[in-house]
């Protein structure tokens, strides 16, 4: 299947640089598409680095089309992290984020911030997630160095009936406010938290309005709270 | 032994209050006139903005965006439409580019100058304040009769904006900038170059480039402390890559880097350079059409989706997740004035009792953001 598709996605890069762009498209499959013109980025640039080089260097420049199409930084951060801290990941398979397990965060995160290679000194967002009624929750994390100016996203999955993620407010300052925010939708604790109240709800607030089964309350400090009517659009 | 101590009294500011721009609580403990320790309190415009989007399709949304940030929201709404329509993988006419980054930008100018009106306030002075309401009430102005609404727009959409512009419309832009443009040596006159003005915020509040990153700080504020860093032209998003503008970082100049007349300047000298960014905007714009042809009910793709843009307050970013449906999954916004209200306690530490007001005006926050 996927030597087909390979041949397929060959193929279709051949006629995109014979000017021929709607060959890729049209593929229906917005996987293969994805890779098709990432594919045909790729030989543009070797087509480009080859017409600068002198003849002899060119023959090496086909020879090395077969070889993989370079790491994305999160496979790069991926494959480190597993070296650095083995049984950290959730799975080796990095889909545009990198997802991990809470064991070890706070150092896993240390090291993110710290390494010269990624340096990722900012913590742009926390977003709590719910996946359904009696499914996981998920924290997820979206990254950003300022100095390399790139960015991953970190999503790290919990236990519905017992939501508890290590805290990073120590890493980065930010984190303070943005885990009280998403406890206070989603309940979910941050282990180690310095202050973990609601933030944005008052404190006595019956529980966690961003989860997919919140119910509201029926009335609140005696004001009652009015029925949302179904069906209205 | 460490450091001695009075007795720490505790001081509530708000959250009725004319200097908390808001409804914003600041529980404050005191060493008589020094600050040991500030913390913020918010939630109390808090109107569940994420929970309603995922009640509504995604072309609702838009009028909520509008209410989050109420002091830019043609800024709010583009931000939205943006992160939509990568999501969805399209692409707007040319002609829509422009108007977007057209009002962005003068609701940027507008926005700065009610942040720097009410700072003058907040130290004490009344006639800037005056003066910049009466310029910001032209772009209102401008802004009503391109959709008829003074604040809350509605204008930007996804794949394309409400309305084209009106007759007439890019003449009178044009006779506002030429307006506008010398205004700002008056303001410079009136409050920037001021004697006492100098005195109150130059020096004071000072913030780390390091502090303001850990906290996530972005925009004027991070900028007024020298790191050099702009949506617009790191990761440009729209057209902002086809014009040429500068991004001013504080330098330091009425004390240190990092200062509240830093950050206070930084937004000074962006209105100049929305002013350029608009001007080539205006000579550029293309005719045609203004809609992208979309299906009635917006249904992206599955996925997820990070989009940053900048807004006048700093990275205004959209967490969209999406089941393919007509109504988003998860909509998270990451509000910058929520991370620069953030750093309050840490930079307002030893300060006079009369400086945190100084340091919070300096944040240029919008409690409608902060809350959502």
């Amino acid at each position: 299947m996927s030597e087909d598709q390979d041949k397929f996605i060959a193929d279709v890069v051949e006629k995109a640089l014979q000017g021929d762009m709607d060959a890729i498209n049209n593929i229906e499959d917005r996987v293969t598409r994805s890779k098709a013109k990432a594919a045909l980025v790729k030989a543009k640039r070797e087509a480009k680095a080859a017409a600068t080089e002198d003849t002899s260097k060119s023959e090496e420049s086909k020879t090395e089309e077969s070889a993989p199409v370079e790491k994305s930084l999160s496979e790069k951060v991926a494959a480190c992290l597993n070296e650095k801290f083995p049984n950290s990941l959730e799975s080796e398979d990095v889909n545009g984020h990198i997802q991990m397990k809470d064991k070890n965060w706070f150092e896993i995160a240390q090291y993110l911030r710290d390494n010269l290679d990624f340096l990722f000194d900012s913590l742009q967002c926390v977003t709590g997630y719910d996946f359904g009624e009696n499914e996981d929750l998920e924290v997820r994390y979206n990254l950003h160095s300022m100095t390399h100016n790139h960015a991953i996203e970190i999503r790290i999955k919990t236990d519905r009936n017992n939501p508890k993620v290590p805290s990073v407010e120590q890493v980065w300052r930010i984190g303070d406010w943005f885990e009280r925010e998403t406890y206070d939708m989603y309940g979910i604790e941050f282990e180690g938290h310095s202050n973990m109240t609601r933030i944005l709800c008052p404190e006595d607030w019956a529980g966690w309005p961003l989860r997919k089964d919140y119910e509201t309350q029926e009335s609140y400090h005696g004001i009652v709270v009015q029925k949302v009517k179904d069906g209205w659009e | 032994m460490g450091v001695v101590h009075g007795d720490l009294m505790t001081l509530n500011i708000g959250p009725q209050h004319p200097s908390t721009h808001g409804v914003l609580r600041l529980k404050v403990k005191t060493d008589g006139e020094i600050i040991s320790e500030v913390e913020p309190i918010i939630g109390y415009l808090h109107r569940c903005f994420e929970k309603h989007c995922e009640n509504v399709s995604y072309e609702q949304v838009i009028p909520y965006t509008d209410r989050c940030d109420y002091i830019a929201a043609m800024n709010n709404n583009f931000g939205y439409a943006v992160t939509v329509e990568e999501l969805m993988e399209i692409k707007v006419p040319e002609r829509v580019e422009y108007i977007r980054v057209i009002v962005a930008e003068l609701n940027r100018i507008a926005s700065h100058l009610l942040a720097l009106g009410a700072y003058g306030l907040d130290v004490g002075a009344f006639t800037p304040f005056l003066y910049m309401f009466r310029d910001r009430e032209r772009i209102l102005d401008l802004f009503e009769t391109l959709c008829g609404a003074r604040l809350l727009y509605n204008y930007i959409w996804v794949g394309g904006v409400s309305h084209d512009l009106p007759p007439g419309f890019i003449d009178a832009v044009y006779s506002f900038l030429d307006y506008f443009e010398p205004k700002i040596e008056e303001y410079n006159e009136l409050l920037t170059y001021n004697k006492i003005f100098i005195e109150r915020t130059g020096d004071v509040g000072v913030m780390p480039p390091e502090v303001a990153v850990s906290y996530g700080v972005t925009g004027p504020n991070l900028r007024g402390s020298g790191v050099k860093w702009d949506i617009r032209k790191d990761e440009p998003y729209s057209i902002y890559d086809k014009f040429d503008f500068n991004i001013p970082v504080g330098a330091g100049k009425m004390g240190t880097v990092g200062d509240c007349w830093d950050r206070y300047f930084v937004r000074m000298v962006e209105m100049k350079e929305s002013v350029k960014i608009t001007r080539q905007a205006l000579k550029g714009i293309p005719a045609g059409d203004v809609h992208q042809t979309l299906p009635k009910k917006i249904r992206p793709p599955q996925g997820s989706i990070y989009k940053r843009t900048e807004s006048p307050r700093g990275d205004l970013a959209y967490y969209i997740v999406s089941d393919g449906s007509p109504i988003p999954y998860r909509l998270k916004m990451r509000s910058p004035a929520f991370t620069a209200l953030s750093v309050l306690g840490e930079i307002s530490q030893g300060w006079m009792m009369s400086d945190v007001l100084v340091i919070l005006g300096s944040l240029d926050i919008v409690l409608g953001e902060i809350d959502r």
